[in-house]
């Protein structure tokens, strides 16, 4: 992937409120044998915002690569490290975000790590099929 | 040969953006830098050369080379990124004869004598070029130029059509024609069809019907079979607009289909952490022309394909085209098509001027030889008899035949390569806060481009920029490179360290034939006596393939003609959506694609995701001029086709 700073913002706010959310709006209902909360949806709405805060922090990493380029493994160590940095500041810090309830670590996990792999996996796959613009232009989609 | 009188410094250099060799001679002082105006007109009543280098690594004045109390001296101007003499970084230097100054990504090598006597300097010439090879074809190469053989009609600035029907030659009429059929012509067309154009609707003028024939014979004359893989990229697919699923994916699925699961796995792990974790992955040559095959049966390509050899395009007076062309020996048809795609690709291969001449001089034509013409006795001869190979230039092809000759000492081991470089590398191109890494005076990047040119950063910054931004922008980004290939470059640490493999710095004076008929090199070393004698078997050019539009006959006419603009690489001028802005013809529109447009709003314009690129733009703006029977491609759509794609249903 070569993304721009438009196209990450454009692609995380479409996939994070389509497939994520879809997922999301399961761990809400309890569909997974979790206890029912609105805080699923709450957590995915912060991982967004800050998102698009390490959006451009990626964005500035990737102009030291000569390619500037942020292949599939960086995804990943990048979508590893925003799940930690809620886990830090929700879990450990306990910073309160408003208007979440409660924080369930295992649960959290889970819902994350579903998120991120159906992100993952409609960007590699559907996104290309959908919109056959998107890969040349950073993964804009707008 | 002539030698230089004191003060004046013969300078070469190859240009990094198109790759063509500058050699010129000139007085001192002589001055470096971006900007024509930023340097100074005379120093000290004397008129100063100023030379105009593109790059963003060079400041506006760069660098000032002056004749001082008998010395050649250099003196950097307080620049950004410093003046180079030699790999190390000078403010001020005496140079010698032979010396290499780095200028950002220019390698300029100086040739003078300071009292005017010594050894002769080498002489400015040309890059000279031959033409790429073709398969027997019963119509000639030659183009019928404008006047000889084409009817008076033609030659009007607008053509009328009745004046075509009355020449009694057979005349086609048709909405979208693509002149070439090569890849570019197929990919325009391919895209055609999904966007709704039926096959009737389109014709492709070309002298191969399978499209990537030509482009075929260069990957195997210069050593690429199709078991071997491409320098190319897993999604760049020409058969699937998508690029989805890329070659890594189908190539994964035929092994898990053989029950073999660790080759499946390796290739989905290299597309997963390619380039930072592993090597990048690569298609096999035979299995991209084989998915091109199956695509070009579904689209209906040989119902679209026409033979025949384009002489002339012009303009209709009724806002459409007149093209032109020989379909058999002595024959000429017109078609008269609304809108015009135009993908002839390289019109000629680069040829090192020296290895020209003693080929002309000598007739010898089997042990001198260019990469992409077909050489593969010089593999049969060494793996029977052994010998000496030189080899020039030092990009992907070069890399190619150095794994070939590799191959060859597995039969052999009495072959030995010398690889001849103009200069030494000891650092790559810079851009930003990124430089590209440098290994044995090779430079790396697994693609011909930096990755983000094709969809990334880089793609959007060179669109915006003006032409003179882009002549800097290529040049920052360009440059010989070859792939990281890990097996590739312990290949040639082991035959550095055995001594099979030689690397030599010099300027090529000549190349003559010894007593036993074999080339011999004459090098110009640094220092003031340095000319040195390499003698080989054979010679291989790995220079490469030149596209500038005078070199082709049909463009060259059209330019001519209709006084069109040429950008600043000497290839085709065009719009951002790659259309020949001053070849509209009220409704009617034509487009470029591939070499012949380098230089403009996109820099990988000759690869296969570059031709997808350029394909896409090109029809979306032929949808936003309502041309006949296209749609936009959207969401569902797109879908609907990708579905018929992955069922081998006609579009």
């Amino acid at each position: 992937m070569t993304p721009t700073l438009l196209g990450r913002w454009q692609t995380r706010i479409l996939l994070m409120e389509t497939v994520g959310l879809v997922i999301t709006l399961l761990f809400c209902g309890g569909a997974f044998g979790n206890p029912e909360s609105s805080d699923y949806f709450w957590l995915l709405q912060y991982i967004v915002i800050f998102g698009l805060g390490w959006d451009y922090l990626y964005i500035q990493i990737q102009t030291f690569r000569w390619d500037q380029d942020w292949p599939a493994a960086l995804q990943w160590l990048a979508a590893l490290w925003e799940g930690i940095f809620i886990i830090l500041l929700v879990g450990i810090a306990d910073i309160k975000l408003p208007p979440l309830e409660g924080w369930n670590l295992g649960w959290f996990i889970v819902h994350y790590s579903f998120v991120w792999v159906g992100v993952f996996v409609a960007s590699q796959s559907l996104m290309r099929l959908i919109f056959p613009r998107w890969r040349f232009r950073g993964g804009q989609w707008l | 040969m002539t030698s230089t009188s004191p003060g004046q410094v013969r300078l070469s250099w190859q240009d990094p953006v198109t790759g063509e060799q500058r050699n010129p001679l000139l007085s001192c002082p002589i001055a470096f830098g971006r900007e024509f105006a930023q340097m100074p007109t005379d120093l000290q009543g004397q008129r100063v050369a100023r030379i105009v280098l593109n790059s963003s690594q060079v400041s506006r004045y760069h660098t000032l080379i002056e004749w001082v109390q008998g010395h050649i001296r250099v003196t950097d101007q307080n620049s950004s990124n410093g003046t180079w003499v030699n790999g190390v970084l000078q403010s001020n230097y005496d140079l010698s004869n032979g010396d290499l100054l780095k200028i950002g990504p220019y390698e300029i090598t100086l040739a003078f004598t300071l009292d005017g006597t010594g050894r002769p300097t080498t002489e400015a010439r040309e890059q000279s070029i031959i033409q790429v090879p073709e398969p027997d074809s019963p119509v000639p190469v030659e183009p019928v130029a404008a006047g000889s053989a084409l009817p008076p009609a033609f030659q009007a600035h607008q053509v009328g059509v009745q004046d075509l029907y009355a020449t009694q030659l057979p005349v086609e009429e048709i909405d979208y024609l693509a002149v070439g059929a090569g890849l570019g012509s197929f990919i325009w067309v391919d895209f055609l069809r999904i966007f709704g154009a039926a096959p009737q609707q389109i014709r492709a003028l070309g002298i191969e019907e399978r499209p990537y024939a030509r482009y075929q014979r260069l990957c195997l004359n210069s050593q690429i079979p199709p078991h071997e893989r491409l320098r190319s990229n897993s999604d760049s697919c020409p058969d699937n607009i998508w690029g989805w699923p890329g070659y890594a994916l189908r190539e994964a699925w035929q092994e898990f289909n053989k029950g073999k699961l660790n080759p499946a796995l390796q290739y989905l792990w290299q597309v997963f952490a390619e380039p930072t974790f592993s090597q990048t992955y690569t298609p096999r040559a035979g299995n991209v022309f084989a998915s091109i095959d199956r695509e070009a049966v579904r689209i209906g390509w040989p119902q679209i394909y026409q033979f025949g050899r384009v002489r002339a395009i012009r303009q209709t007076n009724d806002g459409r085209y007149a093209i032109a062309y020989s379909p058999g020996r002595k024959q000429i048809a017109f078609v008269v098509a609304r809108h015009v795609h135009l993908a002839t690709g390289y019109p000629v291969l680069q040829f090192l001027p020296d290895l020209k001449a003693y080929r002309e001089q000598t007739r010898d034509f089997r042990s001198v030889v260019n990469a992409y013409e077909e050489h593969n006795h010089v593999y049969e001869t060494l793996e029977r008899q052994g010998g000496t190979v030189i080899l020039r230039g030092r990009g992907i092809v070069a890399s190619r035949i150095i794994q070939r000759l590799h191959e060859a000492r597995q039969r052999n081991p009495n072959i030995s390569i010398l690889h001849l470089m103009r200069s030494p590398k000891p650092q790559g191109n810079r851009f930003g806060k990124a430089q590209r890494p440098v290994d044995n005076h090779f430079e790396f990047q697994p693609f011909n481009w930096p990755k983000a040119c094709w969809g990334g950063t880089l793609r959007e910054v060179l669109e915006q920029a003006t032409p003179d931004q882009r002549t800097n922008l290529l040049a920052d980004w360009g440059g010989t490179t070859t792939a990281d290939r890990l097996d590739w470059k312990q290949l040639v640490q082991t035959g550095l360290d055995q001594g099979w493999y030689q690397i030599t710095f010099g300027e090529v004076t000549r190349v003559v034939p010894n007593a036993q008929a074999k080339p011999t090199t004459y090098i110009q070393e640094k220092g003031p006596r340095g000319e040195i004698k390499l003698e080989a078997d054979f010679i291989v050019d790995a220079t490469g393939l030149d596209s500038k539009v005078k070199t082709s006959p049909l463009l060259n006419d059209l330019v001519t003609h209709y006084n069109l603009p040429l950008n600043p690489a000497g290839r085709l001028a065009v719009a951002n959506d790659f259309e020949l802005r001053e070849m509209r013809n009220d409704h009617g529109r034509m487009y470029g694609a591939g070499a012949i447009t380098f230089g403009g709003p996109y820099a990988a314009v000759d690869s296969f995701l570059g031709l997808q690129y350029t394909a896409l733009q090109a029809i979306d703006g032929l949808v936003t001029a309502r041309a006949p029977n296209l749609q936009r491609l959207n969401g569902i759509s797109s879908c609907q086709q990708w579905l018929k794609w992955a069922q081998n249903q006609a579009p």
